[in-house]
C-alpha cells in the first residue's frame, strides 16, 4: 500500500508509534463546535497567569521569547550603530589623502572592529533575535523549546559583545583585521587579539545554542497539522541556517582553541619555525567565514520570502523550488572557503574547484529571486513600505551577486582581491541580502512586535536616503579597487587618481547613516498615546498574523490545527477559533506553561511539554560563564577556573530544578478529544534532539582538528618530525579501553533502568564515570609519559591539542553520568522517567567516536604517516 | 633613469606630481580607469587578458542587472496585473537553471584554461622577493647565476618573456601585486609562493602590499618597471655592480657618518664595509624612483626627512630616528645616499 | 525505518553527494600535489569519484522524480494537507536538488579537464 492511499495523517510511521490516546486528526465537527464564553474567559486567566512575565526589576529573569527576542534584536541593533559610527569615522579618514584624522594603529582597530561587531555582534545575532521573536508566532507555538536556553544565549552575547566592542573605547581592541590571520595576530602585542578570540568564542557559543534551540523549534514545535510541505519558507531557512551555524562555526571554535593555546601557551600551530603553518588557520577561518555569509544571507531572504506573497496576494510560487534553493546554497556554500585564498598560491587545481563551486552557487541563489519575480507576476503587487525595502534589497543585491560571479573567476580574483572592488561587492551582498531585507522586515513585522505601527512618511524617508546613500557610498568603490587601491590602508597618496572617488564615497556614507537614523529614530520613538495597529495590516497569511492586540504573554491562545500554507487566507474560521480556545491546549489548569511537541515530518501531536519559566540562575550561569571567558584575557587563570566551576554549578542547579522533571499524570487532555503524554524520553523529546544537535557540531570541531593534523601532513614536511616521540601506545590503548567500558555502562545502564533493574544500573552509573576519569588519565600519560613537548612542534602541540579536546569532552560526560546517578538517587529518574538517561547516552555515542578517534590520531596515524 | 615610455607615473617629484594631478583629473573625466596602479590600464600579457575579461563581465553584468531589475519594474509598476502562472514558472526555471548554467559554464571554462597560462614557468630570469616589516626585499637571479643581485623596493622586468617570480615572507603575510602586469600572489612565512609575470609595454608602473600586514600596510608599495630586453641586461649589469664611489667632499663625508653611525649593521652598500642584511640593500638607492617602498620621492629632502623621524612617515618601522645628526651632518649623509646611483 | 517518503534525510541525500565528492576530489588533490605523485593520478581519482558521484545522484534523481510523481496529476504545488503531497513534495525537492547537486558535481571536476598541473 502506498502512503497515498492511507487516510490523511495515518501515513507516517510517526503515528504508529506515537503514545497518543485520543482523536486525531480533529474532525470539522469538533471544530466548528463553539467553546462556552464563560469557559474561554476562565482558561484565558489560567493562561495568562502561567504566562506572566516578573514585573519591575525582575523583569530581567523573564525567559519568553518574545522578552528574549526583543532585547537580542535592541542589542544587536545598538552594536550594529556602534560598529556603523567606526566605518563613518574610518570614511572621515579616507575622505582626503593622506589625511591625519587617525592613525594607523587606531585605523587598524577601527576596521577589525567594524568588521567583526557587524559579523558576530549583528548579523548573526540579529537573526537568532528575529527568529527567537517570531519563529513562535509562525509556528503557532507558544514559545520556544528551551526558553532560559534562549535567555543564557542572550545574556552570554551581551557580555561577551560589551567586552569586545568596549574594548575599543580603551584604545585596546584588536587590530589584526576581523579575519585575525597569524602570524600578526598571533604575535600582535597587547591583549587585543586575546579580547577577539575569548570574547569572540563565547558569543559563538551563544550561537551554537541559538541555533539548537530554533532547529529543534521548527522541527518539534510546529502546530498540528503542518506538514513538511505546508511549512512556512522562514521556517525553511531557520531550519538550514541552523544546520549551517552547526557545521559553520565549530571550525572556528576549533581555530580558536589553537590559536589562544598558541597565544597563551606558546604551542606553534602557525609558527613556521615550529613545524606550524599560518594558512591552517586561514581554512579553519573561513571554513566558517564563507557560510558565514550565507548564514547572514539566508535568514533575511526568508523574510522577503514572508513579506512578497503578502505583497502580491498570492501564495508563493515555486515553493519548492525555493526550499531547493535554501537547501542548495546551504551545502553549496561550504565548498566555496578558499575563494577567500586564491592568491594564497594553492596549486590551480585546487583552486579551480572553489571556483567552480562558488559558480554554481549562483544557481540556487538566482532561483530564489526568480521565484520572488514570478510570485510578483503572477499576483498584483502593492508596493507597500516593506516591499519597497525588499525591492531595494534585490535590485542591491543582483549588482552585489553579479560582482560576485566575477570574483568567482580566480584569474579575475587575482586582480581584485583585497581591493576596495571587494569591499564594494561585499556590501553589495550583505546591503541587499540582509540590511535592506531586515529593515523591510522590521516595517513589516513591527505591529505583530510592538502592536504599533511605525511611520509610513519616515519609512520612506529612510528607505531612499539608505538606497541613494548607499550606492553613492559602494558604487565607486568598485572603480577604486580597480583603479589599484587596497583594503585595510589607513591612507593613500594623493596621487593615484583615488581622491575623488574616495570623497564620493564619504559623502555617500554620512546620507547612508542619516537614512539608518531616520529609521532608528522611527524605531524607538515614543509610541505611548499611538493607537494599536490592526491585526492584519497587511492582509497576510502565515500564522504571526494571529496575534493578540493588546500583547498576551501566552503566545498563541490556543495552538491551531493547520490545513494550509497561508491558513489565514485558506482556513477563514481558524482566528476566532484560536481566540476561543477551540484548538489545543486552551487551558492551564496547573499553572504550568507548556506548549505542544509535535512530530518532525507530518506534525503529528506527540507530547505535550512542560517550558521553563523566569530563573536567576540563566543570569547567574551566563555571568560566571562569561567570567571564565573574559578573565583569561587578563592572565587570570584561576579566577577563571573558578568562574567556569560556578558557571556549570549553576547551569546543573538549572537543569536539576526545571528538566525533565516527573509530571503528576501520565497523560494529559491536549483539547480537542486528544489526550497526549506529559513525559517522553528519547528521539521523542526535545530535550533529546538538541543534544543530538549540539553534538553535530561538537564533532564537525572535532572534525576540524583531525583535519589539521592531515592538514600539516600534506603542507609540512616535517610533520611529524622524524626523530619525534610519538604517544605511547600502552596507555592510549588502556584508554580507549577505558571509554569503551564507560561508554558500554553507559548505553547498558539505560537498558536495564528502563527494565526496571534500578539497583544495577546504578552500580553502572557509578563505574561509568570512573572508568571514564581513569581513561581520561590513561590518555593524558600517553602523550606526558614519553615526553612530546608541546611547546617544540607543531606536532607534539597538535597531540596536545586533540588530547585536552577530549579530555575536556570526557570530564563532561563524566559529570553527565554523576548527574544521571544522582537523580536516580534522588527519585527523579526512574524506569519509565529516563530522559536524562537517554540523552548521556546520546552524548556517549558521540563521544566514543571521538575517543576512539583521538586515540587512534596519536597512537597509530604518526606511527603510518 | 632611462624610461623612455613613462606612461603610468607614480610618487616622485613635486611638480611632477601636480602634472600628474592634471592629467589624472582629465583622466577621470574621459573615462577615468587609467592610473599608475590601474587593473584597467594594462601593460602586461596577464593584465591585459584581465582587463579585457572585465569589459565584458561587466558589459554581461549591466545586462543582467537591468533586465532582472527592469522585469521587476516592469510587473510592479507598469503592469501591475496578474500575469500567467505558465510563464512565471518558465521564468523560474529558464532565468534560475538554464541561462546561470550555461552562462557560468562559459565563464568557469575560459577561467580554468587561463588560470594554468598565468601560472606558466618563467623562462630565463628569477626574481626572489621577500616580504619584509614593510617594504620587500627584491634578489635578481638571471639564468644561470647562482648569487643573487641585491636590490629592494623595486622590480624591474624585460618585456617579452615571460619572467619568474618566487615569493616569500619574513615576519608577516604580505601580498605582492603589480597591477599593471598581473594579478597578485600572498608571500606567506614559512612557505614559498610563486607567480610569472609578462610585462608588455615599457614604462614604470605601481604595485602595493596587498595583504594587511599590520600597521604600515598602507605605507608598503613598490615600483614595478618594465624594460626592453637590452636596456634590461644594461640596467641589471649595473645593478650587479658594487656601489659607485663617492666623489665629492660631502659624499665623502657623508659616507663617514653612514659608517659612524653604525647604519651598515642593517644596511648593505656593496663594495664597501657595510654588510647589513636586516635592512634594504642601498647599493642603488640613488637609483631608484622611491625611498622607504614607496612612501616619499626619491629627492634629498625627502631623504633627510625621513632619516630624522621615519616612523613619521612610516607608523611603527623597524628603522631607529637618527635626530640626532646636525643638520650639515644630515645633508652630507643625503648627499652621500642620494648619489648611490 | 522510515521509507523515503517521509524522511527529510532522503531529500537531502543528492548535495550530500556533492559534499562528499567536492571532500574527495579536493583531499586526493592536495595529498598528490603535497606529495609530488604522478599528476594523472590526480585525474584517475577525480574522474573515478565523479563517474561514481554522477551514477548516485542519477540513480537518486530517478527516484526522487518518481516519488515526485508529476504525470499522475500534473500537480507542482503540494499545497494540500496530505500525505501524498508531503511526498511528492519531498520527490519534487529531491529532484530539483539532484540537479543542483549534478551541475555541481560536472562544474567541480572541470577543473581536471583544463588543468595540467600542480602549479
Amino acid at each position: 500500500m502506498s502512503a497515498t492511499d492511507l487516510p490523511q495523517g495515518a501515513a507516517s510511521s510517526d503515528i504508529l508509534d506515537s503514545p497518543m490516546q485520543g482523536v486525531w486528526p480533529p474532525t470539522p465537527a469538533m471544530l466548528a463546535e463553539p467553546v462556552d464564553p464563560d469557559l474561554s474567559r476562565a482558561q484565558a486567566g489560567n493562561l495568562r497567569k502561567a504566562w506572566e512575565t516578573p514585573r519591575g526589576w525582575r523583569r530581567i529573569t523573564a525567559v519568553n521569547n518574545s522578552h528574549v527576542g526583543k532585547w537580542y534584536a535592541m542589542t544587536a541593533l545598538a552594536f550594529m550603530l556602534g560598529a556603523g559610527v567606526l566605518a563613518l569615522l574610518m570614511r572621515v579618514q579616507l575622505a582626503v589623502p593622506e589625511n591625519g584624522f587617525l592613525d594607523s594603529d587606531r585605523f587598524n582597530q577601527f576596521f577589525t572592529m567594524h568588521g567583526s561587531a557587524m559579523m558576530f555582534l549583528f548579523a548573526v545575532p540579529m537573526f537568532e533575535a528575529i527568529s527567537i521573536l517570531l519563529l513562535p508566532a509562525m509556528l503557532g507555538t507558544r514559545d520556544m523549546p528551551f526558553p532560559r536556553l534562549s535567555a543564557y544565549g542572550y545574556w552570554c552575547f551581551l557580555i561577551g559583545g560589551v567586552f569586545v566592542l568596549g574594548s575599543v573605547l580603551f584604545d585596546a581592541a584588536p587590530s589584526s583585521g576581523w579575519f585575525m590571520y597569524p602570524p600578526l595576530a598571533t604575535e600582535s602585542e597587547g591583549i587585543g587579539a586575546d579580547i577577539w578570540l575569548l570574547g569572540l568564542s563565547f558569543i559563538e557559543v551563544a550561537s551554537i545554542a541559538a541555533a539548537v534551540e530554533l532547529i529543534v523549534g521548527v522541527i518539534k514545535c510546529r502546530p498540528p497539522g503542518m506538514r513538511i510541505n505546508l511549512m512556512p519558507l522562514y521556517a525553511w531557512y531557520v531550519l538550514v541556517v541552523g544546520g549551517m551555524i552547526l557545521f559553520a562555526f565549530p571550525p572556528l571554535i576549533a581555530g580558536d582553541f589553537l590559536f589562544e593555546l598558541q597565544r597563551s601557551l606558546d604551542w606553534p600551530f602557525f609558527d613556521p619555525e615550529r613545524g606550524g603553518d599560518p594558512l591552517l588557520w586561514q581554512h579553519l577561518f573561513w571554513i566558517f567565514g564563507h557560510p558565514e555569509v550565507y548564514i547572514i544571507f539566508l535568514p533575511s531572504i526568508a523574510i522577503a520570502a514572508m513579506v512578497v506573497p503578502t505583497a502580491a496576494r498570492i501564495p508563493i510560487t515555486g515553493y519548492s523550488w525555493i526550499v531547493l534553493s535554501a537547501v542548495g546554497t546551504g551545502f553549496l556554500s561550504f565548498g566555496l572557503w578558499v575563494h577567500h585564498m586564491f592568491a594564497t598560491g594553492l596549486p590551480a587545481l585546487s583552486l579551480g574547484f572553489f571556483s567552480a563551486a562558488s559558480e554554481a552557487v549562483v544557481i540556487p541563489t538566482g532561483v530564489q529571486i526568480f521565484a520572488f519575480i514570478a510570485t510578483m507576476m503572477v499576483g498584483r503587487v502593492r508596493m507597500i513600505l516593506p516591499m519597497l525595502w525588499i525591492a531595494g534589497a534585490v535590485a542591491i543585491f543582483t549588482a552585489g551577486g553579479l560582482t560576485g560571479v566575477m570574483v568567482a573567476l580566480a584569474p579575475f580574483d587575482w586582480q581584485v582581491h583585497d581591493t576596495y572592488f571587494i569591499v564594494a561587492h561585499l556590501h553589495y551582498t550583505l546591503f541587499g541580502g540582509m540590511v535592506f531585507p531586515v529593515i523591510g522586515g522590521v516595517y513589516y513585522f513591527f505591529p505583530v512586535i510592538m502592536k504599533k505601527n511605525l511611520s509610513e512618511r519616515l519609512g520612506r524617508w529612510s528607505f531612499w536616503l539608505c538606497f541613494t546613500g548607499f550606492n553613492i557610498c559602494f558604487l565607486p568603490m568598485h572603480l577604486t579597487g580597480l583603479l589599484g587601491m587596497p583594503r585595510r590602508v589607513y591612507t593613500y597618496s594623493g596621487d593615484l587618481g583615488w581622491n575623488m572617488l574616495n570623497l564620493i564615497s564619504t559623502l555617500g556614507a554620512f546620507v547612508l547613516a542619516a537614512g539608518i537614523l531616520v529609521f532608528v529614530w522611527d524605531l524607538i520613538r515614543p509610541k505611548g498615546r499611538a493607537p494599536h495597529s490592526a491585526r492584519n495590516p497587511w492582509d497576510a497569511g502565515t500564522l504571526e498574523w494571529t496575534h493578540d492586540v493588546p500583547d498576551e504573554p501566552w503566545g498563541v491562545r490556543s495552538v491551531p490545527y493547520v490545513t494550509s500554507r497561508y491558513p489565514l487566507w485558506d482556513q477563514p474560521e481558524m482566528l476566532a477559533r484560536m481566540d476561543a480556545g477551540r484548538f489545543y491546549l486552551p487551558d492551564a489548569p496547573e499553572g504550568e506553561r507548556e506548549t505542544l511537541i509535535t512530530s518532525a515530518v507530518d506534525a503529528v501531536p506527540q507530547h505535550v511539554a512542560r517550558l521553563t519559566g523566569p530563573a536567576w540562575c540563566t543570569l547567574v550561569a551566563a555571568a560566571f560563564t562569561g567570567g571564565a571567558f573574559i578573565l583569561p584575557t587578563f592572565k587570570m587563570y584561576l579566577p577563571a577556573v573558578l568562574c567556569g566551576i560556578v558557571a556549570i554549578g549553576a547551569i546543573i542547579w538549572w537543569l536539576w530544578t526545571a528538566t525533565a522533571r516527573i509530571p503528576e499524570a501520565r497523560f494529559k487532555d491536549a483539547g480537542l478529544g486528544l489526550r497526549l503524554p506529559l513525559y517522553v524520553s528519547g528521539p521523542k523529546a526535545p530535550g533529546w534532539w538538541a543534544v543530538f544537535i549540539t553534538m553535530l557540531g561538537d564533532a564537525t570541531g572535532f572534525a576540524s582538528l583531525v583535519f589539521g593534523v592531515f592538514f600539516y601532513w600534506t603542507a609540512r614536511p616535517d610533520f611529524p618530525p622524524p626523530d619525534a616521540p610519538h604517544a605511547a601506545l600502552l596507555p592510549s590503548l588502556a584508554a580507549a579501553c577505558l571509554f569503551l567500558a564507560s561508554w558500554g555502562a553507559t548505553r547498558i545502564a539505560r537498558g536495564v533502568n528502563a527494565a526496571g533493574s534500578i539497583v544495577p544500573a546504578r552500580g553502572l552509573l557509578l563505574a561509568a564515570p570512573i572508568l571514564a576519569l581513569a581513561g581520561a588519565g590513561a590518555l593524558f600519560a600517553a602523550v606526558w609519559l614519553p615526553g612530546l613537548a608541546p611547546t617544540s612542534h607543531a606536532y607534539p602541540a597538535m597531540m596536545w591539542a586533540l588530547v585536552v579536546w577530549t579530555v575536556a569532552h570526557v570530564l563532561c560526560g563524566a559529570i553527565m553520568q554523576a548527574y544521571c546517578l544522582a537523580r536516580s538517587l534522588a527519585g527523579r529518574m526512574t524506569a519509565r522517567h529516563d530522559a536524562d538517561l537517554w540523552n548521556t547516552a546520546l552524548f556517549w555515542h558521540f563521544l566514543i567516536v571521538t575517543c576512539l578517534v583521538t586515540t587512534a590520531m596519536i597512537a597509530l596515524v604518526p606511527r603510518m604517516l | 633613469m632611462s624610461l623612455q615610455a613613462d606612461r603610468g607615473n607614480m610618487a616622485s617629484r613635486p611638480e611632477q606630481s601636480k602634472l600628474n594631478r592634471a592629467a589624472i583629473l582629465s583622466t577621470i573625466l574621459l573615462g577615468g580607469c587609467r592610473g599608475p596602479q590601474s587593473v584597467l590600464s594594462p601593460a602586461g600579457r596577464d593584465a591585459e587578458v584581465l582587463a579585457s575579461l572585465f569589459w565584458v563581465l561587466l558589459a554581461g553584468a549591466v545586462l543582467l542587472w537591468l533586465a532582472v531589475n527592469g522585469l521587476m519594474l516592469f510587473i510592479a509598476h507598469l503592469r501591475p496585473h496578474p500575469h500567467s502562472r505558465r510563464l512565471a514558472e518558465a521564468l523560474i526555471i529558464g532565468g534560475g537553471i538554464v541561462l546561470p548554467v550555461l552562462l557560468l559554464t562559459a565563464l568557469l571554462v575560459f577561467a580554468l584554461r587561463e588560470m594554468p597560462r598565468q601560472r606558466e614557468m618563467g623562462s630565463g630570469l628569477t626574481v626572489r622577493v621577500t616580504g619584509e616589516s614593510w617594504w620587500w626585499r627584491v634578489e635578481y637571479l638571471p639564468e644561470g647565476s647562482e648569487t643573487p643581485i641585491a636590490s629592494a623596493n623595486e622590480i624591474r622586468l624585460p618585456t617579452g618573456s615571460r619572467s619568474e617570480i618566487t615569493l616569500e615572507a619574513r615576519e608577516y603575510i604580505h601580498s605582492f601585486w603589480i597591477p599593471a602586469f598581473g594579478g597578485k600572489t600572498d608571500m606567506i612565512p614559512g612557505r614559498t609562493t610563486r607567480m610569472s609575470l609578462e610585462p608588455t609595454l615599457p614604462g614604470q608602473y605601481r604595485g602595493q602590499c596587498a595583504e594587511f600586514c599590520g600597521e604600515s600596510h598602507a605605507r608598503m608599495a613598490l615600483v614595478g618597471v618594465a624594460m626592453r630586453p637590452d636596456a634590461f641586461a644594461r640596467w641589471l649589469a649595473a645593478e650587479a655592480a658594487p656601489a659607485r664611489e663617492p666623489t665629492t667632499p660631502e659624499a665623502r663625508r657623508g659616507r663617514e657618518i653612514f659608517l659612524r653611525e653604525g647604519c651598515g649593521g642593517c644596511h648593505a652598500v656593496r663594495g664597501g664595509p657595510a654588510q647589513g642584511t636586516t635592512g634594504p640593500d642601498l647599493t642603488h638607492l640613488g637609483g631608484r624612483a622611491t625611498l622607504a617602498a614607496g612612501t616619499l620621492p626619491m629627492t634629498r629632502q625627502s631623504l633627510i626627512d625621513w632619516l630624522r623621524d621615519p616612523s613619521a612617515f612610516k607608523p611603527g618601522v623597524r628603522m631607529p630616528a637618527y635626530d640626532h645628526l646636525s643638520t650639515a651632518d644630515m645633508a652630507d649623509l643625503a648627499i652621500y645616499l642620494e648619489g648611490l646611483k | 525505518m522510515r521509507s523515503r517518503h517521509d524522511s527529510l534525510w532522503y531529500m537531502i541525500f543528492a548535495p550530500g553527494i556533492w559534499a562528499l565528492h567536492f571532500v574527495a576530489v579536493y583531499g586526493w588533490a592536495a595529498t598528490i600535489c603535497a606529495k609530488g605523485a604522478p599528476y594523472g593520478l590526480a585525474r584517475i581519482g577525480i574522474a573515478a569519484v565523479t563517474v561514481i558521484a554522477l551514477v548516485l545522484i542519477l540513480w537518486h534523481g530517478v527516484l526522487a522524480w518518481r516519488q515526485w510523481d508529476l504525470l499522475d496529476d500534473g500537480d507542482h504545488v503540494h499545497a494540500r494537507p496530505t500525505a501524498g503531497d508531503r511526498r511528492e513534495f519531498l520527490g519534487h525537492a529531491g529532484l530539483l536538488l539532484a540537479i543542483v547537486a549534478l551541475v555541481g558535481v560536472v562544474f567541480v571536476s572541470l577543473p581536471a579537464i583544463f588543468i595540467g598541473d600542480c602549479r
